[in-house]
């Protein structure tokens, strides 16, 4: 190297070629997707100024909760019954869906068997539950029965993959042992795989029972039970002060059962570490990052 | 071994403890079973529901009219791009006042932290019933409810980021005397930049899901068709645009998906 042109100072050095490029790309289709967006939502700069100061005299309008009317009307028993509702849904999910991954799974289950049920896990993933709440509505009539179908339904998918991932990562041992001692396949899968799962699935189950708390809030707005019927009532009668107890008591209600749940969980799991393999304590980041599609 | 063989251990009893928790647990499951009208027959009602015939068959000249799914639902995707630029060009300056490692003070933090914690514990429908209410009905409010909702979810994601960054570019940042915004832009945000892209996309795809549902409560898109249909009792054309809706929404999350793995 000629050491005739060091600079007498050290200078930055120049980011690697084709990021300026690709950062330009990006920046450009940001503005062209965000202009044509604009364009097709009828919007203008006053409206989207004005948006903020509107809604803020809704919120303002909130407080204070008219906890004594709420009271009346039931509301904490309408939270309840979305409560019940995430309940029973996710209880429903799970059944469904425990033997199914056995079937998805690659480590027992054959191929032929395998694919259709994974997709089937899929398509129903791709569902919301508001969207299988629609369609089971005229079927089974307005009311909590149709919101826990849809939970339940709409469970099936994520609770069967996270379970499937559960068993595929499992030691073969025992399933071996049940085999050499004759055992059929269900044996193998009761006896040699169930028990070590279970802790993982169950927690599995718990945190989508949280999820499901959030989920069958929102359905009762479409008459599927639950507390979000009040919530739409109280708005349609511009009852503010009655809509904030709602939420009030719904923010209360939920975080409570997260906080619970999460407790629980990392109790189940913490167990799991202590008796199981050194990467079983990570099954449930794992599942966490199948949720969010991301490694920690 | 003072029996000598083989004997089978002892199985562990269980505590009383476990045995109250289960039948709580039981119990609870039975009263919330009666409070959702649960039967075991009223699977087979379900499925024998001689309704189910109005679904079929999907009037297919009616899917594909231009004006009948694909507009709506073009607005549908313009609300999710929308709302995930917004939302996720808010939840860079937010996240980074709600990650220990870079929140200019403590009450900065602990505010911002427990806000955001109450707006994500409200469900993003609500949100966007209340806005609709607000702002009237339309795309417009469903894009500001969807704002919102990216905020609560990008800011939980990304700001975890921060937390985990590498302190020590940060640190020597620091060490040169540089004020506290130009230390986080030289020292922080260029380890977290691909994360947070990978995120904004993977909010657009949650975004994509949502925009769907808007519809119901009012808030545009789609949805909104859905909803006229549904309360015309034509479920046949309900079904004829979910299956479109839902080839569509499949391709766009493969491609962002694609996208997301290249990134990470």
């Amino acid at each position: 190297m000629t050491a005739t042109h060091t600079p007498s100072t050290v200078s930055r050095p120049s980011p690697p070629s084709g990021v300026r490029r690709r950062r330009a790309l990006l920046a450009l289709a940001l503005v062209i997707g965000g202009v044509w967006s604009v364009t097709g939502i009828d919007v203008t700069v006053e409206r989207f100024l004005g948006a903020p100061g509107d809604a803020w005299d809704i919120f303002k309008r909130l407080w204070p909760p008219a906890m004594d009317e709420a009271l009346d009307r039931g509301v904490v028993g309408k939270v309840f019954e979305s409560v019940y509702i995430a309940w029973i849904g996710t209880i429903i999910g799970a059944v469904l869906s425990l033997p199914l991954a056995f079937l998805a799974a690659t480590n027992v289950a054959p191929r032929w068997i395998r694919i259709p049920v994974r997709q089937l896990f899929n398509a129903i993933r791709a569902v919301p539950e508001l969207i299988v709440a629609v369609i089971f509505i005229p079927i089974t009539g307005l009311g909590p029965w149709a919101g826990t179908l849809a939970i339940g339904l709409h469970s099936v998918g994520t609770l069967g993959k996270w379970a499937t991932e559960a068993i595929e990562g499992v030691d073969t041992g025992p399933l071996e042992a049940v085999e050499a001692t004759g055992g059929r396949w269900v044996s193998g899968m009761r006896w040699g795989i169930l028990p070590q799962i279970m802790p993982i699935v169950a927690s599995f189950w718990l945190f989508r029972f949280e999820i499901n708390v959030r989920a069958s809030a929102v359905l009762g707005m479409i008459g599927a039970g639950g507390v979000g019927a009040e919530l739409v009532s109280q708005l349609m009668f511009r009852n503010f002060s009655a809509v904030g107890a709602v939420l009030g008591i719904t923010v209360l209600v939920v975080l409570t059962i997260d906080t619970m749940s999460a407790a629980v969980r990392r109790r189940i799991i913490a167990g799991v570490a202590h008796t199981g393999g050194p990467d079983d304590g990570d099954r449930n980041g794992q599942a966490l990052a199948d949720l969010t599609g991301f490694r920690r | 071994m003072s029996e000598g063989g083989t004997a089978r251990p002892v199985r562990p009893r269980p505590r009383l403890r476990t045995f109250g928790i289960t039948a709580g647990l039981l119990a609870f499951t039975g009263f919330a079973a009666r409070e959702v009208e649960f039967a075991v027959s009223t699977f087979w009602e379900v499925w024998n529901n001689p309704l189910w015939e109005k679904f079929w068959p999907v009037p297919w000249d009616w899917v594909l009219d231009r004006s009948n799914v694909l507009d709506p639902l073009v607005e549908t995707f313009q609300i999710a791009i929308l709302a995930t630029i917004v939302g996720c060009g808010l939840a860079l300056p937010i996240s980074f006042a709600m990650s220990r490692l870079t929140a200019p003070n403590r009450p900065t933090y602990l505010v911002s932290r427990s806000v955001m914690n109450v707006v994500r514990a409200v469900p993003d429908l609500f949100w966007a019933k209340l806005l609709v209410t607000a702002v009237g009905i339309g795309a417009f409010a469903g894009t500001w409810a969807l704002s919102v909702f990216s905020l609560a979810v990008m800011v939980k994601l990304f700001s975890e980021t921060v937390d985990n960054a590498d302190p020590r570019p940060l640190e020597a940042a620091r060490a040169t005397g540089s004020r506290h915004l130009p230390a986080i832009r030289t020292g922080v945000l260029p380890t977290v930049l691909p994360e947070y892209v990978a995120y904004a996309l993977y909010v657009f795809e949650l975004n994509i899901r949502a925009s769907i549902v808007l519809g119901l409560v009012g808030a545009g898109g789609i949805g909104r068709v859905l909803e006229a249909q549904r309360q015309f009792f034509r479920f046949d054309r309900v079904l004829g645009m979910l299956i479109i809706v839902f080839v569509v929404v499949f391709v766009i999350e493969q491609i962002s998906v694609v996208i997301r793995k290249r990134l990470v």
